[in-house]
């Protein structure tokens, strides 16, 4: 099958990300307000590139494009990216974007280092097709991408809380905004995430599997790793409202909840045997 | 028992029950569960011991099964923490939701200055207008942002109190209670549910059967009765008929689907006709669920074998390969001899104790059949011949000079079926539905509470505004900036506005 436009879009995405990365790691240096239009307006056009990708890999290959790792990735960076550009625009707070976009050009970096056969497109083995499948993915990979924002936050938070602390000052750090806000804005990255992953990881996901096999849950090693990914951000938000647990200790379980989601995502589909295996194919 | 013994055990009783409804042993139960789940992705589950003991070796094979390690999401200590989980939102529930409940629904109309001052969102204000005018323009913008107010007329002034998104502050107790739906919908799924394979053939019909479950009591603790779930395996009167099994195939050669179309009767009347299901699209009748679930080759039956016969001393082949149908006596051509098929294994083995063929594994690993040979109706020969082994693919039919040979074999291709009854699946459904009700309710609905006290002072009116939420501090210091804005006069308020 032709898969000459989706490859090219990624490349230009590819290059247009890593620029987008570098503009906001620019503005958070240097402070200049021109630099962080230039680089919102980078993440706007890189967003556009990888919108584009994901279209034609969709006419391409004439089913959504979660079937293997490589679109699912590009979706991953696609779904992120807009997510953080909806919080720039709501909270004006253009820092966090060096770290977010880093973690975007990392994602997309993994990609482009996937082996070659990803590239191609296969068609659907019987279990995917289904429409429950298609939401699940996309309902999945929302709450991935929360649990992305809020990984960025977090480690915002813990360096920003040392400083604040100390009373200590960096012209880095000082730039981060409070980490009142920070700890707020990663709550909120995780519930949009918690909401959606539940609903598409785990419900979705359980609604699909009792279609295609008659049981809605099995324990194989991808459910297994998302109910322990589930229950890490579950305890994210008891820790919250926690006393002693307040502040660093729900930042750390918010970054050890992103750990498990990556290796939920890659870990599971290389590592571990399994229902989901379908994915290195 | 002593007065102070009651003392001790009440005591203990409300450590046991204050540990049980702490936060703290939610977060230790939810990465104790979070944790040791990872065992069960690395150890492979549900496997042969030998697997086991090749993988690990025997000493820590031993280990694993002793505990449980090769099921160990269905081990008893697994299981036990998911209960203390249980009980750890029950306990909270019951500690927690009265108080809260009671908090919620109370509306403190009437408070004073002081109290809206000690709040953490609070504005004081003296503006240059009527008292009515302002209470008037207050409850404007609380109506507009859709508050629900009461009032009350002090001695000094008008006390307002105005709140909403009541609802937020149980979304909580929503999401605990699905969580608890979806585990009894689980477990009542475990108990009653069954699920079961079948192999099907082309035009065989199979009566379906159920696992029905009794509950006996037979046994006790303590002279406590314990009752006991047994599973029994019955016969229903519903009737399964294959009538077709078909793969469907991408041009590039990959499967793209399996299907099967099914006739189904109950008590003798079709009640189904002709459906096809496949991957994805189950049939469902009186809660027994039909899912496509694999194919494949027959182990124990085939459609057609194909022979030849030879002549035993100059080898030749005498006659062309003629089919045989499976299970269906037919002439040798030329011969006065019949011969029948009414045997076969897919991979053979033989067990000495009890004398009987069977097959090692559901692959053709090394097919053989067994072959009847008649003549004038008399049986004269009976053999398994065996299909991949040139010295053994052939029999000598007595007092005569041929030989037959097993030359080849068509097989039966059989759809694998999932039947599946599981009443828990609906529970569990509503229980999912539930959870992200009350996850939007706890996330988004915020729990605003707005105090207003309006005072006559001097040639203006003292107002101090304030304001609580159990969530989003941010975002409502802007929304009590914005009441704050709107009752000031007009010039103050800038352009826009």
């Amino acid at each position: 099958m032709k898969v000459i436009m989706s490859l090219l879009f990624f490349d230009m995405a590819f290059w247009f990300y890593l620029a987008t990365m570098l503009l906001y790691l620019g503005y958070w240096i240097v402070k200049k307000e021109w630099l962080g239009q230039v680089a919102t307006i980078m993440a706007i056009i890189s967003t556009f590139a990888i919108s584009m990708m994901l279209i034609s890999r969709t006419m391409e290959a004439g089913h959504a494009p979660f079937s293997n790792l490589y679109e699912s990735m590009t979706f991953f960076v696609w779904i992120m990216s807009i997510a953080y550009l909806i919080m720039e625009f709501k909270y004006k707070i253009r820092v966090v974007g060096a770290f977010v976009m880093a973690i975007a050009f990392i994602a997309m970096f993994a990609t482009s280092r996937l082996p070659y056969r990803f590239q191609n497109i296969e068609p659907l083995n019987p279990a995917l097709q289904s429409i429950w499948f298609e939401l699940h993915v996309f309902s999945a990979f929302i709450g991935y991408a929360g649990f992305g924002l809020a990984f960025g936050m977090g480690i915002m938070y813990l360096i920003k809380s040392r400083f604040e602390e100390r009373k200590t000052s960096h012209f880095l750090i000082d730039r981060f905004p409070t980490s009142a806000i920070l700890d707020e804005l990663s709550y909120k990255s995780v519930a949009w995430g918690f909401i959606f992953f539940t609903l598409g990881a785990l419900i979705l996901g359980a609604v699909w599997a009792n279609k295609a096999w008659g049981t809605y849950w099995s324990w194989d090693p991808k459910e297994t790793w998302s109910l322990i990914t589930w229950f890490i951000y579950a305890a994210y938000l008891h820790a919250r409202v926690t006393r002693g647990w307040r502040g660093k200790k729900a930042a750390y379980v918010a970054i050890f909840g992103f750990l498990s989601t990556v290796f939920l995502y890659w870990g599971v589909s290389f590592v571990l045997p399994g229902l989901h295996a379908y994915a290195t194919q | 028992m002593t007065v102070s013994d009651r003392g001790i055990i009440k005591s203990i009783g409300n450590k046991i029950w204050g540990l049980f409804g702490s936060l703290k042993f939610t977060l230790f139960i939810l990465f104790f569960l979070a944790i040791v789940s990872v065992i069960g992705t690395v150890i492979q589950q549900n496997q042969p011991s030998e697997f086991y003991v090749r993988e690990y070796g025997s000493k820590w094979a031993s280990f694993i099964v002793h505990v449980g390690l090769e099921d160990m999401y269905h081990a008893w200590w697994f299981s036990t923490f998911l209960l203390l989980l249980v009980l750890n939102i029950i306990i909270c529930t019951i500690d927690r939701f009265p108080p809260k409940w009671k908090a919620t629904l109370e509306s403190k109309v009437g408070v004073d200055n002081r109290f809206i001052k000690n709040l953490l969102n609070n504005h004081t204000v003296v503006v240059q207008e009527d008292l009515a005018v302002l209470r008037e323009k207050v409850l404007t913008i609380l109506r507009k942002k859709r508050y629900k107010i009461k009032e009350a007329n002090g001695s000094e002034g008008v006390s307002i109190y105005a709140w909403k998104g009541m609802v937020g502050r149980f979304g909580s107790d929503v999401v605990h209670i699905s969580l608890l739906l979806i585990i009894s919908g689980a477990i009542i799924g475990s108990i009653i549910g069954f699920k079961d394979f079948g192999a099907f053939y082309e035009g065989e019909v199979t009566t379906i059967p159920v696992k029905n479950f009794k509950l006996t009591i037979d046994r006790s603790w303590y002279g406590i009765p314990l009752p006991k779930v047994e599973k029994q395996k019955e016969a229903t009167d519903i009737q399964l008929r294959l009538d077709k099994f078909w793969i469907d195939y991408y041009e590039s050669g990959q499967i793209k689907q399996y299907n099967s179309i099914l006739t189904l009767s109950d008590n003798g009347k079709e009640v189904i006709k002709g459906r096809q299901i496949w991957v994805n699209e189950p049939l469902s009748y009186k809660g027994i669920t039909f899912y496509q679930s694999s194919y494949g080759l027959a182990y124990d039956r085939i459609q057609q074998a194909e022979f030849l016969l030879r002549d035993n001393k100059t080898q030749k082949i005498i006659t062309p390969p003629f089919e045989v149908d499976w299970n269906t006596m037919r002439d040798i051509q030329g011969t006065d001899y019949k011969v029948k098929v009414v045997g076969f294994v897919s991979d053979f083995a033989f067990d000495p104790a009890t004398k009987t063929v069977f097959t090692k594994s559901a692959e053709h690993n090394n097919p053989a059949v067994y072959v009847e040979i008649y003549k004038a109706d008399k049986l004269v020969l009976n053999r398994w011949l065996f299909y991949k082994y040139a010295d053994f693919n052939f029999a000598a039919i007595p007092d005569s000079q041929y030989d037959i040979v097993f030359n080849s074999y068509k097989s039966i291709v059989y759809t694998g079926l999932s039947i599946n009854k599981d009443p828990g699946t609906g529970v569990v459904w509503v229980g999912s539905a539930l959870m992200v009700v009350g996850f939007f309710m706890a996330f988004f609905i915020f729990h605003k509470r707005i105090w207003v006290n309006l005072k006559n002072s001097g040639n203006g009116t003292e107002v101090h505004i304030g304001g609580m939420i159990n969530k989003n501090k941010f975002i409502f210091e802007r929304e009590l900036v914005e009441v704050v804005e709107s009752i000031k006069p007009s010039a103050s308020r800038g352009v826009n506005k």
